[in-house]
């Protein structure tokens, strides 16, 4: 191999981390042999493409492909003893090295078939999310919809007895969220005696994203928390036992739902009533506190903005683990398989089949006594399979699925599983769209997948069955209606989690002696205070994805108001705030990511620059060929961080890369480690100028997160990005494969409608579900008046 | 003697390790065989006590006539035997009837709590592991004992609601185990695998065809991902066929269909989960069961002995009342039934890959609350134990002074192989595992 290459690569291994932007599609072979005469492609096309067709294709002497699994060096064996066939061994072994080279990368290797592919729409499963949420709709279909309004706490019925004796209910009253502590007294001293009430709240969660939920009631006395059950709690501390007063319990939640909550409290004896007989009222203290614990965050009280008191239907929530889809390519898509993903539906079809069958009843309506029993269950097992493959069946499906499943004389109950076992192990519930001419169901079906990540529910399905989802328009309104579901809007900020690259929570532990007062707790108050912040911006009546950049208000708490130096109550709750006018600015200076890029003690210009770059701008960057450990900033006491990575990049080799990465992360220097504002370091002013290099060659030069902020809201790089990105996470194909200038068209849609993000989901979900997935042909224009 | 090892059976001689060598030259002593039998062990509760002098034998040693309420055990009486004289001393928090089952097995106080009882303080859950658990634990931290559950907790007609009451078994202190009292629900848990896996099997083809249509169906270029998909399929086939047969070594049981949980139906439900326990003991699947039948205050009303007062009610009557005591002896008479309805289905269940029967290898224990109902005393607690599982001598009574139950439960301990020093509330364990039992 070239000198030259291993020198740079050397110095890069012991410089920095070498971060190469643009797509690094030239070859070994081709790199620095420029010089050297021919490189591979050129040898390529004067000798070999004449038999072998000018990308490998074959041509009339030698008419298959050049594909193949050997490797480089084998392959360069093999040109050098037998190419070109009529006059072997004439090719070098040195050009048969570059050829081989050129051959490998351009067109012979899997990888380079893989890219080559014209972008087209993919047969797809379904992905972890979609299996998830699609069980639970089908499964809810049968139970009714939760219901959601705006009004938001709990509903709390007191009672002056020990249990909830209708006739002793005394007070009623919507809760905001449950921490009481009523010391020696009654809830209300003249309505309650002091040893002896009860309380009953109920209503529904409102899970703001899926994982696994703890939950903490604490209470010296009495209480029983029942979470999308109401038979069984999931925390049962009605017998006070010992000096527990603190109850745990998990259960995992789907987001985007309602799930029905009740809590009750007794501060009482329970068992035997002694009151008649035992007059004696000990001075006894009552307090009950409702929290939960979400993965890797501190306990909080479960916070008001996510309880309604109306109740409403239980959810299925499936719990069979899934292998993680592939996210290769930046979105989580199903096109590709494995035994344990096989495994894993074979188990989850077993648990959705047993929850059916131990509420068959109740589910399909038909009670056990009914006299036509086995009739109306065949019906129900219809419905159910219509439901799963999101379309009518035929007459052989049914006879394949139903008929088969109660055939041979099988006891009902078993006939039920069995048929639900075929269903959902069925190709035509696991996948997407299984062939065939498309239909109005295929288009329905494009509309819930991606904004729901679900299957249709039976408005969607009826508009498809009776011909009213064929026009763009009849299929916009749809859109918008299905917009105002919690399901699209917990999709859509899933997608902005995982946008800023914070939907894993990260560790965002911090120097105890730098950032006193930055825990857990202040951590998790800041994860929502940025959730508060993107719902905020989604949900206004503008929708402005500008705003995500040019805001610069805060939601603080009165926590986390103490720790960014504003001036608010210590138990304020969650509310707008301008910590220092004219400093902040959106996701950029947002003090939950400025702590997710940056080291425990110092920012990290370079995580920064990097998230710009890739995320925002939509810049290739390829990882560094090797683990780096930064420049310890004790061993250069007197240097800001800038100058310290001014100084560890500052190689030429270094520069390709951070030439674009560390300006963009300077103009953030305003913002410390767990993103307060500061404007000295070390003593000095920072510096906080910078610059870019547009993809059309103009360097654009700014002093400050302020000028940054201004520059991304109105780039037409970032709006591409942008539009591409929640293209994929929505519809989970590349959005090439819906036509060459489909993201261009939605760039300029963006631009049409006030950079509306609301509008700009809706129109992907319309363009995804105009196109006929048996015409895939390249650069087809959507119908959109078809 | 039997059961125990080598080891054990030289510590207990109190040799060291000097005469080691030459106590194990001894090739009388027969410990050829190293591998131990299986044994089983299985908690029977009823509640509110029984009436005294229809229970008890009259004298100790060699049973030979018994009473009105253990008539049902005459043609067990070889292998029964019948401890007077065994009191539960745990006192503290709560009332007897919330000691006596929470105490039972745990020989150890409950907590002080918001349950109040009829009398007494209130009290919550007892403060420690229950015996059944206790041995369960230390057969599943061995190999050669390990069972895929360990231990089954059954239940007949418990109240769907936890409370010191309905509580026997404790995996730890504060930590009670919820009985499965729904048969059909205990079916899932000991059947459910095979169920789903014949399920399985029965798609397979249907499944395959499926593919092959769907498969057509769809470009050529995503084929690939079917044919990979048709792939696994074949595999889980070949897996679900490669499955041993057998692997329970008899047929899934059938279970009567749509029997409710209704106070009627307790005879039915009992005898489906004798029958389910039977079956898991002969497929290997926990060495240790208790069975609760109804709970502590327990209101079964036994109309199918023409009985239509609730059991608890009856159990508060005064001696006196001869009618009332009269029905109180049919129902202990009925429980006794239960009893000797699980050891008859034991005896006739050969031992698989063993000489004998389960029941050569199980002892029953069946116990209560409370030793008489209308004193609600702890003393006498009936202790009536059946099979050959623990080595003790059966066919006979034995009556002792008043000793604390907390030594019967070392004894079953120690009868399992778990030779533990003290179990529960250490000061009611002076003296150790009772004498006599062996």
């Amino acid at each position: 191999m070239p000198n030259e290459y291993m020198t740079a690569i050397h110095r890069c291994r012991s410089l920095c981390w070498a971060i190469s932007i643009g797509l690094a599609l030239s070859t070994t072979a081709e790199r620095g042999n420029a010089a050297e005469g021919r490189n591979g492609e050129q040898i390529y096309r004067a000798d070999c493409a004449s038999c072998h067709g000018a990308r490998g294709e074959g041509g009339d002497e030698y008419d298959r492909p050049l594909v193949g699994d050997r490797s480089v060096a084998q392959l360069t064996r093999y040109i050098a003893k037998s190419m070109p066939k009529d006059a072997a061994k004439k090719c070098s072994a040195e050009d048969a090295h570059k050829v081989a080279g050129f051959i490998y990368e351009a067109f012979y290797s899997k990888t380079a078939r893989e890219r080559n592919k014209p972008p087209r729409i993919e047969l797809s499963r379904l992905t972890v999310r979609q299996y998830r949420q699609t069980a639970a709709d089908l499964i809810g279909s049968f139970q009714g919809r939760e219901r959601w309004d705006e009004q938001r706490g709990l509903k709390g019925e007191y009672f002056k007895g020990r249990r909830f004796q209708p006739s002793e209910r005394v007070l009623d009253r919507i809760d905001p969220q449950i921490r009481f502590d009523f010391g020696a007294d009654g809830p209300d001293p003249k309505k309650f005696e002091a040893d002896r009430f009860s309380i009953r709240w109920t209503g529904s969660l409102l899970a703001p994203e899926t994982g696994q939920y703890e939950f903490v009631v604490r209470t010296e006395h009495a209480a029983r928390l029942y979470v999308n059950d109401n038979k069984h709690p999931l925390i049962d501390a009605w017998v006070k036992s010992g000096k527990d007063t603190e109850h745990r319990g998990s259960i995992f939640l789907l987001s985007g739902r309602a799930y029905p909550l009740r809590l009750e409290f007794s501060k009482a004896k329970q068992g035997v009533d002694d009151s008649k007989t035992n007059k004696k009222k000990p001075d006894v203290k009552a307090s009950i506190a409702l929290e939960w614990k979400l993965p890797q965050r501190a306990a909080e009280v479960v916070p008001q903005r996510c309880v309604s008191p109306i109740s409403g239907p239980v959810s299925f929530v499936l719990t069979t683990p899934f292998p993680p889809d592939d996210r290769s390519i930046g979105y989580e898509r199903g096109t590709s398989i494995s035994r344990a993903w096989e495994q894993a539906t074979t188990d989850a079809a077993i648990e959705i089949a047993d929850y059916v069958t131990s509420r068959l009843a109740e589910l399909s309506g038909v009670p056990d006594s009914a006299a036509d029993r086995p009739a109306k269950l065949r019906e129900f097992c219809l419905r159910f399979a219509e439901r799963a493959f999101r379309r009518p069946l035929n007459d052989e499906q049914k006879s394949l699925y139903v008929e088969h499943s109660f055939a041979q004389g099988r006891e009902i109950e078993t006939a039920v599983k069995r048929f639900i076992l075929l269903v959902l192990k069925s190709p035509r519930f696991l996948y997407r769209e299984v062939g065939g001419p498309s239909d109005a169901y295929d288009t329905a079906c494009r509309l819930s997948f991606a904004l729901w990540d679900s299957i249709p529910d039976a408005e969607l399905l009826q508009a498809a069955s009776s011909r009213r989802l064929v026009t763009a328009e009849q299929i916009r309104r749809q859109a918008d209606r299905m917009m105002r579901d919690p399901r699209s809007r917990a999709k859509l900020r899933e997608f902005f989690l995982q946008w800023l690259k914070v939907d894993a929570i990260p560790d965002l532990a911090k120097d105890a002696t730098q950032y006193p007062g930055f825990d857990l707790a202040a951590a998790t108050d800041l994860r929502t205070s940025l959730e508060l912040f993107l719902d905020d911006v989604a949900w206004s009546e503008r929708s402005d994805v500008r705003k995500l950049f040019l805001t610069d208000s805060l939601y603080l708490n009165g926590r986390l108001a103490r720790l960014y130096g504003v001036d608010l109550s210590a138990d304020s709750g969650f509310q707008k705030v301008t910590p220092k006018s004219g400093t902040r600015a959106g996701i950029l200076t947002h003090p939950y990511l400025m702590a997710t890029f940056a080291y425990s003690a110092s920012s990290s210009p370079i995580h920064r620059g990097v998230f710009l770059a890739r995320n925002v701008l939509g810049r290739t960057l390829l990882p560094p060929p090797e683990a780096f450990a930064p420049l310890a900033p004790d061993l250069h006491p007197k240097m800001t961080t800038r100058e310290r990575i001014d100084l560890q990049t500052r190689p030429q080799a270094c520069q390709t890369c951070h030439g674009t990465i560390n300006p963009l992360g300077f103009t953030m220097e305003n913002f410390d480690a767990i993103g307060r504002f500061r404007d000295r370091e070390k003593d000095r002013t920072i510096d906080t100028t910078g610059s870019y290099l547009t993809k059309k060659g103009t360097v654009v030069r700014f002093d400050g997160v302020r000028a940054l902020a201004a520059f991304l809201a109105d780039s037409d790089e970032v709006r591409e990005a942008f539009v591409e990105q929640l293209f994929h996470y929505f519809v989970k194909q590349p959005i090439r494969a819906y036509g060459s200038d489909q993201a261009d068209e939605l760039r300029r849609f963006l631009v049409d409608n006030g950079c509306n993000v609301r509008k700009l989901m809706g129109e992907i979900a319309v363009h995804s579900a105009l196109l006929p997935s048996d015409e895939k042909t390249k650069n087809r224009k959507p119908h959109l008046e078809k | 003697m039997s059961n125990r090892s080598r080891r054990e059976f030289i510590r207990d001689l109190g040799l060291g390790g000097a005469s080691l060598p030459f106590i194990l030259n001894l090739p009388s002593l027969g410990f050829a065989n190293q591998e131990r039998r299986k044994q089983r062990i299985v908690v029977m509760f009823s509640p509110n006590g029984v009436v005294p002098s229809a229970f008890w034998p009259d004298a100790e040693g060699k049973l030979v006539a018994l009473k009105d309420s253990l008539k049902p055990l005459e043609p067990l009486k070889e292998r029964t035997l019948i401890l007077h004289g065994v009191c539960d001393k745990v006192r503290g928090d709560g009332d007897n009837h919330m000691r006596g089952i929470g105490c039972l097995l745990t020989g150890i106080e409950l907590f002080p709590g918001n349950i109040q009882g009829g009398s007494h303080t209130p009290a919550g859950w007892a403060s420690g592991a229950s015996i059944d658990q206790e041995i369960k634990n230390h057969l599943q931290a061995n190999a050669a004992t390990h069972t895929r559950f360990g231990s089954l907790e059954f239940g007949v007609m418990v109240p769907d609601r936890a409370d010191t009451w309905t509580r026997m078994a404790y995996s730890g202190g504060n930590k009670p185990i919820a009985p499965i009292d729904d048969p059909y629900r205990m079916f899932a848990k000991l059947y459910g695998r095979l169920k789903d896996k014949e399920n399985l099997k029965s798609i397979l083809d249907d499944l395959q065809e499926d593919l092959r249509k769907v498969r057509a169906a769809v470009g050529t270029e995503d084929r690939r991902l079917l044919d990979e998909h048709a792939g696994f399929v074949r595999e889980m086939e070949q897996e679900l066929k490669s499955a041993k047969k057998d692997e329970i070594g008899h047929a899934v049981p059938e279970l009567e269909r749509g029997v409710k949980a209704e106070n009627d139906n307790i005879p039915r439900i009992c005898k489906m989960q004798i029958d389910l326990m039977v079956q898991s003991f002969a497929a290997d699947f926990a060495r240790v069961a208790t069975l609760q039948i109804t709970n502590s205050v327990g209101q079964a009303r036994m109309r199918w002995l023409k009985i239509n007062e609730g059991h608890h009610e009856l159990s508060h009557s005064p001696d006196s009342d001869k009618v009332a005591q009269d029905k109180l002896i049919r129902i202990n008479k009925w429980y006794c039934e239960q009893l000797a309805y699980l050891a008859k289905r034991l005896a006739e269940t050969p031992e698989p890959g063993g000489g004998g029967s389960l029941l050569d290898n199980t002892l029953l224990v069946w116990t209560n609350e409370l030793g008489k109902g209308n004193s609600h005393t702890l003393d006498d607690i009936p202790f009536v134990m059946v099979g050959n599982g623990l080595g003790f001598k059966m066919g006979r009574s034995i009556r002792y002074p008043k000793v604390p139950h907390n030594r019967l439960l070392l004894s079953l301990a120690h009868g399992m192989g778990h030779r533990l020093k003290t179990f529960g509330n250490p000061d009611f364990c002076g003296d150790g595992p009772l004498s006599r039992l062996s």
